[in-house]
Formats: C-alpha cells, sequence, structure tokens
C-alpha cells in the first residue's frame, strides 16, 4: 500500500531519484559511453605528469584507450591507442618514455605527433599518406594544470561545458583564479577501485546529508554540514570552517602555507564544484583536491584523487600528511557508502528508485542532465 | 656541389628526405646548428632515417633503433651493420649543398639505389 501512495504526487519534500537499472545495465552504461563519455571534455590526467618530451601514460576514456604523450615541442598530444594497419594496440606499457610509438605487431612506427613515420616497405608505398594513416588523433585542451580530452570529432566549447559548471556553482569563473590550481604542484596522490556506479559517486559528492552520519572528522572542521546542506546547494559561498579549527586537517589543526590570493571570504572556508561528467574539485584555504573519475563498468569507477599545494610546500617536502588524512577518509567512507548502495540498485525496492530530500533536492538538475545526454 | 633543399626548409633537431637523388638523401639541422648529410635509407632494412630520432649527433632508426653518427655513418647498436654515406654538406646563401659521396651505398636487402 506504501508503493501506491507513493505513486501520487507527494507535498514537495521527496523528489525521485533514477530507477535502480540506471545503475545497474549495461545497455544504459552502454549510451553513457557514447552519448556522455565520447562527447564532454574528460579530465584525464595532471600535465606534470608527462615532465618531458616522449613522456606518456594511457587513460579509458568511454569505450577507448587514449595515449596521452608530450611532442618534442612540449605540446599535448593525444591518440586512439589502435594501429592503424592491423589494430594491434600500439602501446602496451600503462605509462613510460618514448621516442616513437611503435606496434608490436608489423612495426608500422608513427612519431610523437601522430604521424606514420615509418613501416617496413612504407618508402616502396609512396601513396600511402602519412598523416591519414597517422595515429587516430583525440581533441585536447589544458586546463587548471590538468589535461583534458573530447573524442567528439567536433567537441563541445570548453567554455560552455567545463567553465560552465564552475560558473554554476562559484558565480563566476574568475572567482576560481585565487586558488591557482595550474600553478600548484602534486603534493600526494591515492586512486580508488570502487566497486560502484559513476552516478552514484556524483550523487554521493553533491549532498551532505549524509556527513554527519558518515563524515565525523569532515563535520568536525564544518560543523554546518551538521545540518545537511552541501556546499553545493549554494553558489559563490564556501562552507566555514569551526571555531577553533586552525586548518583543513584530520584534526583540525594548522594546515601548511595559505594560498596567497584568497580573498576574505575565501579563507577558512571549503568550495566544492562538480564539472560534469567526472571531475569533483575541493578547494581549501592551503591546498586543492581534485578528483578524476573513470568509470569502467556499469557497476565499477577508478577514481583518482590528486592533493595539490603551493610548490614551495612540495618542494620543502613539508609534512601533508594530515591534510591529505582528512579527504582521504572521506572518500574511504563516501565510498563504502556507495559500495553498499550499488547491490541494492537491482532490488525490487528500487526499481522506481529512492527519494531525494529537499537537502538533495539539486541533484535532480544533475539526473535531467543525464537523461538529456541520452536522449 | 648538389644543391639539396634550402635552409629554411629544415626544423631543426629534424630530418628531412630528399629524394631527387638516389639514393634519397636525409639532411638534418642539429641543435647545434650544424647541417649534415647522410643516406636516406637504413643499411638493415627499408627505412627512412630522415624520419628518426635525432640526438648527441647521431639519429636512431625509427623501425628498429639502429643509431648512425652523422659524421662518420656507423651505426652504433641495432641490428644494422654497415655504414650509411656521410655526404660533405654547407650551408651557402641559405642554401644546403653537398658533395655526394662517390663510395658505394650500402642498401638493405631489396633496395636498389637507381
Amino acid at each position: 500500500m506504501i508503493i501506491e501512495q507513493l505513486e501520487e504526487p507527494l507535498p514537495g519534500s521527496i523528489l525521485p531519484t533514477l530507477g535502480g537499472s540506471w545503475y545497474t545495465d549495461p545497455d544504459v552504461f552502454a549510451l553513457e559511453q557514447e552519448r556522455i563519455f565520447s562527447t564532454q571534455w574528460m579530465c584525464v590526467l595532471r600535465g606534470d605528469d608527462l615532465p618531458a618530451a616522449g613522456d606518456y601514460r594511457l587513460v579509458q576514456v568511454g569505450r577507448e584507450q587514449v595515449v596521452v604523450s608530450r611532442n618534442r615541442r612540449g605540446e599535448i598530444r593525444a591518440f586512439l591507442n589502435v594501429c592503424r594497419h592491423r589494430g594491434m594496440r600500439v602501446c602496451t606499457e600503462p605509462a613510460g618514455t618514448a621516442r616513437k610509438f611503435q606496434c608490436g605487431y608489423h612495426a608500422w612506427t608513427y612519431d610523437l605527433d601522430g604521424k606514420l613515420v615509418a613501416a617496413p616497405n612504407l618508402t616502396k608505398m609512396p601513396d600511402v599518406d602519412r598523416d591519414a594513416y597517422g595515429l587516430r588523433g583525440v581533441a585536447v585542451q589544458e586546463w587548471m594544470g590538468y589535461v583534458w580530452v573530447c573524442l567528439a570529432p567536433e567537441p563541445p566549447s570548453f567554455t560552455g561545458t567545463v567553465l560552465g559548471d564552475l560558473v554554476t556553482r562559484l558565480g563566476e569563473a574568475e572567482t576560481f583564479d585565487a586558488w591557482q590550481v595550474a600553478d600548484l604542484r602534486l603534493g600526494k596522490r591515492i586512486a580508488y577501485d570502487v566497486h560502484a556506479n559513476w552516478k552514484l559517486i556524483i550523487e554521493n559528492f553533491m549532498e551532505c546529508y549524509h556527513c554527519a552520519t558518515i563524515h565525523p572528522e569532515l563535520t568536525e572542521v564544518i560543523p554546518e554540514f551538521a545540518d545537511g546542506w552541501a556546499a553545493q546547494t549554494y553558489v559563490g559561498r564556501g562552507a566555514e570552517f569551526g571555531d577553533g579549527v586552525e586548518g583543513f586537517t584530520v584534526d583540525g589543526s594548522a594546515g601548511v602555507t595559505p594560498l596567497p590570493l584568497l580573498t576574505a571570504d575565501q579563507e577558512r572556508r571549503y568550495f566544492a564544484v562538480t564539472i560534469k561528467p567526472t571531475v569533483f574539485v575541493n578547494m581549501v584555504p592551503d591546498h586543492v583536491v581534485v578528483h578524476r573519475m573513470f568509470p569502467t563498468a556499469v557497476d565499477r569507477t577508478y577514481v583518482e584523487c590528486d592533493w595539490l599545494f603551493l610548490p614551495e610546500v612540495v618542494e620543502a617536502g613539508t609534512d601533508v600528511s594530515r591534510s591529505v588524512e582528512l579527504f582521504d577518509r572521506v572518500n574511504r567512507q563516501d565510498f563504502e557508502a556507495c559500495e553498499r548502495t550499488q547491490p541494492a540498485m537491482s532490488s525490487v525496492a528500487y526499481a522506481d528508485g529512492g527519494s531525494l530530500v529537499p537537502a538533495e533536492h539539486h541533484i535532480e538538475a544533475f539526473h535531467a542532465w543525464v537523461r538529456e545526454q541520452l536522449g | 656541389m648538389h644543391r639539396l633543399c634550402s635552409l629554411s626548409d629544415l626544423t631543426p633537431g629534424e630530418g628531412l628526405r630528399v629524394d631527387s637523388v638516389a639514393p634519397p638523401v636525409a639532411v638534418f639541422l642539429a641543435e647545434d646548428g650544424t647541417v649534415h648529410a647522410i643516406d636516406d635509407t637504413c643499411t638493415h632494412q627499408d627505412a627512412s632515417l630522415a624520419e628518426g630520432w635525432l640526438e648527441d649527433g647521431a639519429v636512431e632508426c625509427p623501425l628498429h633503433e639502429s643509431r648512425f653518427c652523422l659524421r662518420s655513418g656507423v651505426p652504433d647498436g641495432g641490428p644494422a651493420r654497415g655504414a650509411v654515406r656521410v655526404h660533405r654538406a654547407e650551408v651557402v646563401d641559405g642554401e644546403v649543398l653537398v658533395e655526394l659521396s662517390t663510395a658505394a651505398p650500402c642498401l638493405p636487402p631489396g633496395v636498389v639505389s637507381a
């Protein structure tokens, strides 16, 4: 009878989530790979991950494996990791340094710009266009110190999509400049293999209704989270540190050297931005935490989380472990919750989805966006 | 002297294959500004050395990584055994001129010089 009641319009407090199959159906995930991860700008790695010419890394974008590399002129390039001859994976190590990309099957060889430069007997095939038979290129942008790629032949406007999400949260994109994210250095990176659908992770990140229950350390530092309203429900306002809290650390003790350009209303506060589809950025007075998600299956998501500090902090070998531990604990708490949610998504009890309370209503905009992308 | 190309056709750190002569010649503009010309075809298997990686006065064949010295033509490591010919190159009024070697070229199996 309760189910019948829920089919009636409720007086405003509860909005529905997506139905359970959105989190379990491989066909939905295949559509997401095609219409979201293969059409949007995807943040794949930090530019500093490729310090020298010839450095490369493999990343998963949608269904594709992409080689991201730096050419001899220091420019970032990205290619599909597919030999144009017979299709073998050209790069077989997850990361490395190369002077060329050579397929291990018939030795078709590509330069760091992806152009076909050598193959057995290639000089006797002068009609083979070296660019047309080069590795298939992928669009690249660098922003925030990160490399973003887009598989679409005609990528959407970076300003309209990535920076648009920033404006939605902060009010204006320039506000973000105060954290100087491109100039910061990697202090710590932790990877998480999360057995949950990527949307559960996004939804978790967007709300703080769960904070008082599963994030005791975070709620100590930011007591206002105990009322359940997330930083992501406001525009341009950060969540305040508690009285007596000295820094965004696991025990509220002082952090490291503060970022110098922050304004008074950015100090002692925590800001969070979701950049669809797979990036979270958290900004606090002395560091920035960037999450990149790589959905690999309908029920599995690989997450890399970077803690970025001022260059002098990293170069001096300053102990940042208390800063790192706070969000690492938050991550583990969140991902455990997502992993305990995932198995229930296929239950008959969740076939029509669950409930969003008022402090979570803004998640509906994310669901609307997903529906719109999938058509 | 043969004119192979203009200096402006060359990119520092890279090679250019010139096939107006037979066998083709690879011209390199090294990072130190010097210009070098050697036979373009690797002596091990048919591949263009002009597309190879130029570093420390040697070019690495893009196919199997034999490194040929730009001054001696001798390979150092990798499967190639024979040396490529070195042609004396100079730049006159922005043009790259070479005195083609009269030695017999060392070419890989299946490649003929004319």
